[in-house]
């Protein structure tokens, strides 16, 4: 299948099932909010090394919030409940409870999630300890909120954060004819999924350079660069997919909070990528799997792409 | 499921327990079956059928309808549960006794312990009730512990009294000593308060739309920074009474803190 020249290789991304929250944090103004945002999700680009991957999911306005201050939504996936409440008792703790003016709630209505619910995270009721005795509970409409004396007034968390079986690790590579056009095809598809819903592409700026493949002639290391793809070990790596034609290759990893979220970001990368087309410099678009085993989750490339608009072949 | 309506015939002139009234357990009887319903009255029992016209007419969900003043009884609506129960008149003491969920509406007044350690559900009262709204019953430990009690008119002494969770609002004015030894949970007070409010006092929060005479000794300044925490209340009231509802977010309460003389992390705020 080709769209605009482009190739789409008839191949899937491979992905797993992953426990996920959202939380908002709402702040005095926007830049305050951005910035306890911008920390909590910070080195948190993988599972491997971070102990979860999170992003910045989307801003929100004043009427979107509870407390009705300007927020943002973010969104953290783990490998499991513990490891997800763990990350989130941390990084809400370093982040959003320093944080000048801030407040965190849960972001997910169980009663409209589609993704399937798991066991609650604590928030509030963990970091309430700060508070050192001079810490209040309230109930409000059925949610507990705890009220912690901090410097600036109170930091105000809610009790729980609701968490989800979600799905981590669906992807694309993008293969270009250099640089300049690798960067301008992964900016364009990440841009065209950070407007979906329910979605974050945990990597710095939303895209990863350093694929890797599982495994290593060390024996310490789990994972190692992914070589079939490195422009450089073309004719030198045996497993190679690439041809002396490509010179840069960049991936994007897309973590949602269902398979479907997941498929559909997939969809608007591979429209954004496709859109450019062979004359703005993208070779291919292919994905990463470990042959099907490993991940219950397969999204199939052309199957994505059946209904992106673009020229045929 | 059924509506059942119970309309006054005969007041018995004695006290009338009325705890085996619940909608759902009367959905399920014929209308000669509740008029068989033996209710404790004192050292005596009485019918339903002998004090009440019954009737049944089909909908969507359980209810009981009693029409008349019924100040005479008692423990109306105790343990309910879930359904509705809306008395056209006057209701008697106990009205709602540990009620967990479900509606129940009073269009006259209540008497005495409404709403007494009820842990859920909606009680609204139109007029007045009497003393120790949700409070405990004599020598328990807690009073209310959630759901909410609106109350439209006045309210008797010692409103909330050991309550522990769940939300008060009185529309008139409160008898002395409202908010005594409260646990925590949240009282909302539109009119005037009587002395010793907030006496005892170890958490909670006790919002007054009205400026008391004084303040109690033992209450200090509660200071600023609970912006936050004053949007979510206030939002959380919108759907309630008037002038609850129509308090804003951006107009800042005085805060006072208390009462000090036991673990003084109650909250007592002054709007307006």
């Amino acid at each position: 299948m080709q769209i605009n020249d482009t190739l789409i290789d008839d191949t899937f991304a491979e992905a797993f099932p992953m426990k996920a929250t959202r939380l908002v944090i709402t702040a005095h103004t926007p830049v305050w909010a951005n910035h306890a945002a911008q920390s909590l999700t910070g080195f948190a680009t993988s599972v491997i090394g971070c102990g979860c991957e999170a992003g910045i999911e989307r801003e929100l306005g004043c009427h979107e919030t509870p407390d009705g201050r300007p927020g943002v939504a973010v969104l953290l996936f783990a490998v499991s409940t513990k490891e997800l409440a763990k990350q989130v008792e941390r990084r809400v703790g370093q982040c959003v409870l320093t944080c000048p003016t801030t407040a965190v709630y849960s972001g997910i209505d169980p009663a409209t999630s589609r993704a399937p619910l798991s066991d609650n995270a604590p928030l509030g009721s963990s970091l309430r300890f700060f508070g050192d005795g001079w810490q209040i509970s309230k109930m409000l409409g059925g949610t507990r909120y705890w009220r912690v004396p901090v410097m600036d007034g109170e930091f105000v968390a809610e009790e729980s954060a609701v968490t989800v079986k979600a799905v981590g690790g669906g992807n694309l590579l993008l293969l270009a004819r250099d640089t300049d056009a690798a960067l301008r095809v992964a900016e364009s598809a990440v841009q065209a999924m950070r407007r979906l819903p329910n979605v974050i592409m945990p990597f710095p700026g939303g895209v990863v350079r350093s694929g890797s493949k599982v495994g290593s002639k060390y024996a310490a290391a789990p994972a190692s660069t992914n070589d079939a793809f490195c422009p450089t070990l073309v004719g030198l790596s045996p497993k190679s997919e690439l041809d002396a034609e490509v010179g840069c290759v960049l991936e994007i990893v897309i973590d949602g909070l269902t398979d479907s979220d997941v498929g559909a970001a997939m969809t608007a990368g591979i429209t954004a990528a496709a859109g450019l087309g062979r004359a703005g410099g993208v070779l291919r678009i292919s994905a990463g799997n470990y042959g099907g085993k490993l991940g219950p989750y397969h999204f199939h490339l052309r199957q994505l792409a059946a209904g992106v608009e673009g020229r045929r072949a | 499921m059924s509506t059942t309506t119970l309309r006054v015939r005969n007041a018995p002139g004695c006290r009338v327990d009325a705890a085996r009234l619940l909608p759902g357990a009367l959905a399920a009887l014929t209308v000669a079956e509740i008029g068989r319903i033996v209710l404790p009255a004192g050292n005596e029992r009485c019918a339903a059928g002998d004090v009440f016209d019954i009737s049944r007419t089909e909908g969507d969900a359980a209810a009981l309808e009693i029409e008349g003043d019924v100040p005479w009884l008692d423990r109306l609506g105790a343990h309910l549960a879930e359904g509705r129960i809306d008395v056209r008149g006057s209701s008697g003491d106990h009205t709602g006794f540990r009620m967990t969920g479900g509606e129940l509406r009073i269009d006259g007044n209540s008497g005495d312990f409404t709403g007494c350690q009820m842990s859920g559900g909606r009680l609204t009262v139109g007029g007045h009730s009497g003393d120790f709204a949700a409070g405990p019953l004599p020598g328990d430990m807690e009073g209310m512990t959630g759901g909410t009690l609106t109350i439209r008119g006045n309210t008797g002494a010692r409103l909330g009294d050991r309550m522990r969770r769940g939300l008060v609002l009185v529309g008139g004015d409160a008898g002395e000593c409202a908010a005594s030894r409260l646990v925590a949970g949240t009282i909302g007070i539109a009119g005037k308060l009587a002395p010793h409010f907030g006496y005892g006092m170890r958490r909670g929060t006790l919002l007054l739309a009205q400026p008391p005479a004084c303040l109690p000794p033992t209450f200090s300044d509660g200071g600023q920074g609970f912006d936050v925490f004053w949007s979510l209340f206030v939002r959380s009231l919108a759907a309630e009474i008037a002038p609850f509802s129509t308090l804003k977010g951006s107009t800042l309460p005085r805060r006072y803190t208390g009462d000090l003389a036991v673990d003084g992390r109650g909250e007592l705020l002054l709007v307006g």
